[in-house]
């Protein structure tokens, strides 16, 4: 399958900025989630690249075939990019049954009966759905419209999937169940895929790249552990499950690493990597911070005295709102810990600095 | 290209091997697509449309600034024509009696259509659900089927027209301009009726309970938060009665006009059927000035209530206020009689009395029916002219209707679901020709047969031109039922047929205008009905032998006939009242058979 190539893609709405000087690009076989909050930008970059949309500027390719290019007046229409989408609301045709939902774009394209008929229900059988091809959309669950959905996207072997948060209409458990299930596909099948969602756990199980969108820009591209563990930017951080934020004075450590003291950590908290200029933010998350009950951790240098808010169980741990000197700072742990004094450690290299 | 398969092992993948790109083109690549890009096919149905709006508007307005009519030689430019409108009495007389029957109409018809909406809505007089469906009745039944019916009633020498006026002593005179104003009324309320029940189920019942909950008695929260509700709906149908009224012809016609009392529609018809020059220049500035006070209405519409036509969607929400207005039982049973009687009177009534009068040879209160009855109406309109009319409008309706669903449906695609450059035109364009009156429409596309040719004159000497001008005239309800229809089907679904592959026109006739057929086919029947029973422009365009029913209804009845019309009129009701019924089963039997979650 060929990459698809973004760059230096703008829109305004009127005066709204959609997208901003977006690029990027999305290799064979890869699983590319364009991630961010509703309003983002997100989907209005996919739809430029099925071609609903048009940028003011930038150019989309696919290998050698120009999709857009502002430059040179191109604009292929819809249906001659060769994409297959499923779209949030499934989009299937209800007055067509399943075998014709997915028949037509081989209609389209003028395929015989007879392998019409077979590739039809190959691509019925891959998603599952062989045995509802006669059904009527009407008759069918929210998970078996996504499938139906999916195999009319991959009929007639589009050169790339683009997944407008499919999952949205789905409940939780269905939804896991319907994401491993996709990942595998899309795995085996090998399939070059552009998937659009603000759900970070739907983006960071499934993809192989992260492109994190705000207000119309990328803030942070990378792997799923690169974007959780070093987001770089503020926004990122937060976006991505739950942080928290230290400000500080920034000086060297004995072996290189950059140590950030604040007036609560004292001892000072070690970051891997550098920072030039006096004062820094870093961003830790809850599970990376020790916490141990204070009555018995007395001795000194093996954490900050700190002490529990309050606490809320979440089945597989707790979390605990903590107050350190004047600020507040999110814990988590498996253990149980009573309201009162605590005992606090930042293991060196868990903190990345943040802008 | 690329490999799709990958043999692998994992749920649903054992024929993943299977699964190679078959080496399909990536799109339509046909030769009639590229003969025929999108844009053009686009443009093709804009034009089309366009066309058939403008043609009766431009050669009409040209003809009234012309010193002769349009086929004869040596015309000037003057506006001698406007100037002699002006200066003629008679004009003068028709004009204000056109303004007072339009202003009696609308005032009437708002206190009734907006009083049974609220308490149909909001009650719970009894039947009023039966009541909801009976108040529209008039709307879809033949416009000149009812003013004969009424006519027979109560006109002069009327069947009821001594009960009325002598046992009721009601002044009731129906050749006189507020006699037709009650007539007029009665024709209007359902317009009123359907805006205001639409308004009343759009706005959210909580308001009113909130007020309810705060303690205001029911009454008055009727009085003081439902019906304040109604004003903007209230203004929207008041200025489309009245724009209605304005270009009445069949009411003046009937029962006005033979004792005196003119509108400007039937002034300006008797002048061009009866004056002294054939097709006078005065008549085209007569309509002229009729389509100027027509459009500054439906401006002054557009700029009360906001240029987009808003559809109230009423799905889901609670609608009616909880448990409704309680009126206690006396006045429900009073209310219920009242509308009962009210719909009596103003409907089954008129229409019974038409029914009768096919079957006797006079109606009259004086000799019992019976003694006069007759088939002879029926055997006469089974031959001649009439029978001939009658094939002719069934024609006219049938291609009509199907001709005008699918341009129409088309054209709505092009204007919600394309990026054709000129589709926000197309709105405006499909509701113009409603608010243009009917006797323009008549009178425009006389002269646009005659100035553009081919294919004027074989349109002008066959039935068809008749069809053009009645399928242009009605083709805004099927604009309205399409366009509501288009927004309640996600553009997401055209969307997925595009990133298929399709083409926009694969697009929208195998994917929209399919998941579309129930509104299709209502905008069918409507248009069936409307052009079956409208006659207003073909009065103007009839030429011996393509007479259609309203047209020759209209002759006979000048020429003193009465029982064979009534037969005729007889005839509309029940192909009107036959197709609502065979499409209201086809109706439902295709929702149950094909329900969409």
């Amino acid at each position: 399958m060929p990459d698809i190539t973004v760059a230096g893609l703008s829109k305004a709405f009127g005066q709204e900025r959609a997208l901003n000087d977006i690029s990027f690009t999305v290799h064979d076989k890869e699983f590319l989630t364009l991630l961010g909050p509703s309003g983002c930008g997100k989907t209005t970059t996919l739809m430029s690249i099925a071609g609903f949309q048009r940028p003011d500027e930038g150019t989309i390719t696919c290998g050698d075939r120009v999709f857009f290019d502002q430059a040179s007046k191109v604009d292929l229409t819809a249906q001659d990019r060769n994409l297959g989408i499923v779209f949030q609301s499934y989009a299937i045709w209800p007055h067509l049954t399943v075998f014709g939902n997915v028949a037509f774009p081989l209609r389209i394209r003028k395929v015989t009966k007879d392998s019409l008929r077979r590739r039809v229900l190959e691509t019925l059988e891959l998603v599952e759905m062989a045995g509802y091809a006669g059904r009527y959309p009407h008759e069918l669950s929210g998970g078996q419209q996504q499938r139906v959905a999916l195999a009319r996207a991959l009929v007639y072997a589009p050169a790339v999937l683009l997944l407008d948060e499919p999952f949205s209409n789905l409940d939780a458990k269905l939804r896991e169940r319907a994401r491993d299930w996709l990942k595998e596909l899309q795995h085996t099948l090998g399939l070059t895929t552009v998937f659009v969602t603000h759900d970070q756990d739907e983006a960071l199980s499934m993809s192989d790249r992260i492109v994190v969108m705000n207000a119309g820009r990328i803030l942070r591209e990378g792997t799923p552990e690169e974007v959780y563990r070093q987001p770089r930017v503020r926004f990122v951080a937060e976006f991505l499950g739950r942080c928290n934020f230290l400000t500080g004075a920034v000086g060297t450590g004995p072996d290189g690493d950059a140590v950030l003291t604040t007036a609560e950590f004292s001892e000072g908290i070690t970051v891997h990597g550098r920072h030039d200029g006096p004062s820094a933010t870093i961003a830790v998350r809850p599970e990376d911070i020790e916490i141990s009950s204070g009555i018995q951790l007395d001795a000194p240098g093996t954490g900050t005295e700190a002490s529990v808010l309050h606490a809320s169980y979440l089945g597989d741990h707790y979390h605990y709102r903590v107050a350190v000197g004047a600020m507040q700072l999110s814990v988590h742990s498996q253990r149980p810990l009573a309201p009162g004094p605590v005992r606090l450690r930042i293991p060196p290299g868990v903190a990345t600095f943040v802008d | 290209m690329n490999s799709l398969a990958t043999p692998g092992s994992g749920p649903g993948v054992s024929t993943v091997a299977t699964l190679r790109p078959a080496g399909y083109p990536p799109a339509e690549r046909g030769r009639v697509r590229r003969l025929v890009p999108e844009t053009g096919l686009q443009a093709a149905i804009w034009a089309l449309v366009g066309a058939c709006v403008l043609a009766p508007v431009v050669p009409l307005v040209y003809a009234s600034v012309q010193s002769q009519p349009l086929y004869a030689p040596g015309r000037t430019f003057t506006l001698a024509a406007y100037r002699q409108l002006f200066t003629d009495p008679a004009f003068r007389t028709a004009a204000l009696n056109t303004l007072e029957f339009a202003a009696m109409t609308t005032a009437c018809s708002l206190v009734l259509g907006a009083g049974f909406a609220v308490l149909c809505s909001r009650t719970d007089v009894p039947g009023r659900r039966v009541y909801s469906r009976l108040f529209i009745a008039p709307i879809l039944l033949p416009p000149l089927g009812l003013i004969l019916g009424w006519n027979a009633l109560y006109g002069p020498g009327g069947y009821a027209h001594d009960f009325v006026t002598a046992t009721l002593h009601l002044p009731l005179n129906l050749t006189s301009v507020p006699g037709m104003a009650v007539l007029g009324a009665a024709v209007a309320v359902p317009v009123v009726f359907l805006i205001c029940q639409a308004a009343l189920a759009g706005t959210d019942a909580a308001l009113e309970n909130s007020a309810r909950s705060v303690g205001a008695s029911p009454l008055r929260v009727l009085g003081r938060v439902t019906v304040p509700m109604l004003r903007p709906a209230l203004l929207n149908a008041g200025l489309l009665v009245f724009t209605l009224s304005i270009e009445s012809l069949g009411i003046p016609l009937v029962l006005g006009s033979p004792q005196g009392h003119d509108f400007i529609a039937s002034y300006l018809y008797n002048t061009w059927s009866s004056g002294f020059t054939p097709d006078p220049p005065v008549v085209s500035a007569g309509a002229t000035v009729l389509l100027a006070a027509a459009c500054l209405l439906l401006v002054l519409r557009g700029r009360l209530l906001g240029t987009q036509a808003r559809f109230v969607s009423n799905g889901g929400r609670g609608t009616t206020a909880a448990g409704g207005l309680h009126l206690g039982t006396l006045p429900r049973w009073v209310l219920g009689t009242l509308f009962g009687l009210y719909l009596a009177a103003t409907t089954f009534a008129p229409i019974a009395a038409l029914a009768l009068s096919s079957v006797v040879t006079e109606l009259t209160p004086l000799i019992a029916p019976w003694h006069l009855f007759t088939l002879g109406n029926w055997q006469t309109i089974g031959q001649g002219t009439f029978a001939h009319s009658i094939v002719n409008t069934v024609e006219i309706a049938l291609a009509g209707a199907v001709v005008t669903a699918a341009v129409v449906a088309l054209a709505t695609a092009v204007a919600h679901r394309s990026g054709f450059r000129l589709r926000r035109s197309l709105p405006f364009l499909m509701l113009f020709p409603r608010s243009i009156p009917g006797i323009i429409i008549g009178i425009g596309f006389f002269w646009t047969f005659l100035l553009v040719n081919p294919p004027g004159s074989a349109l002008r000497s066959s039935i068809w031109g008749i069809m053009l001008a009645l399928s242009v005239r009605s083709l805004t309800i099927a604009y309205f039922v399409m366009s509501a229809a288009f927004a309640t089907v996600s553009e997401s679904l055209d969307d997925a047929a595009r990133s298929g592959g399709a083409s926009w026109w694969t697009a929208m006739t195998r994917i929209t205008l399919p998941i579309l057929r129930p509104a299709l086919l209502v905008s069918f029947v409507l248009l069936f009905i409307s052009i079956l029973n409208d006659y207003d422009p073909a009065l103007f365009l009839v030429t011996p032998g393509h007479e259609i029913m309203g047209v020759s209804m209209l002759q006979a009845l000048q020429g003193g006939t009465t029982g064979p019309v009534a037969a005729m009129a007889m005839v509309q009701v029940a192909i009107t009242i036959a197709a609502i019924t065979v499409a209201g089963r086809l109706f439902t039997t295709r929702i149950r058979g094909n329900r969409h979650a």
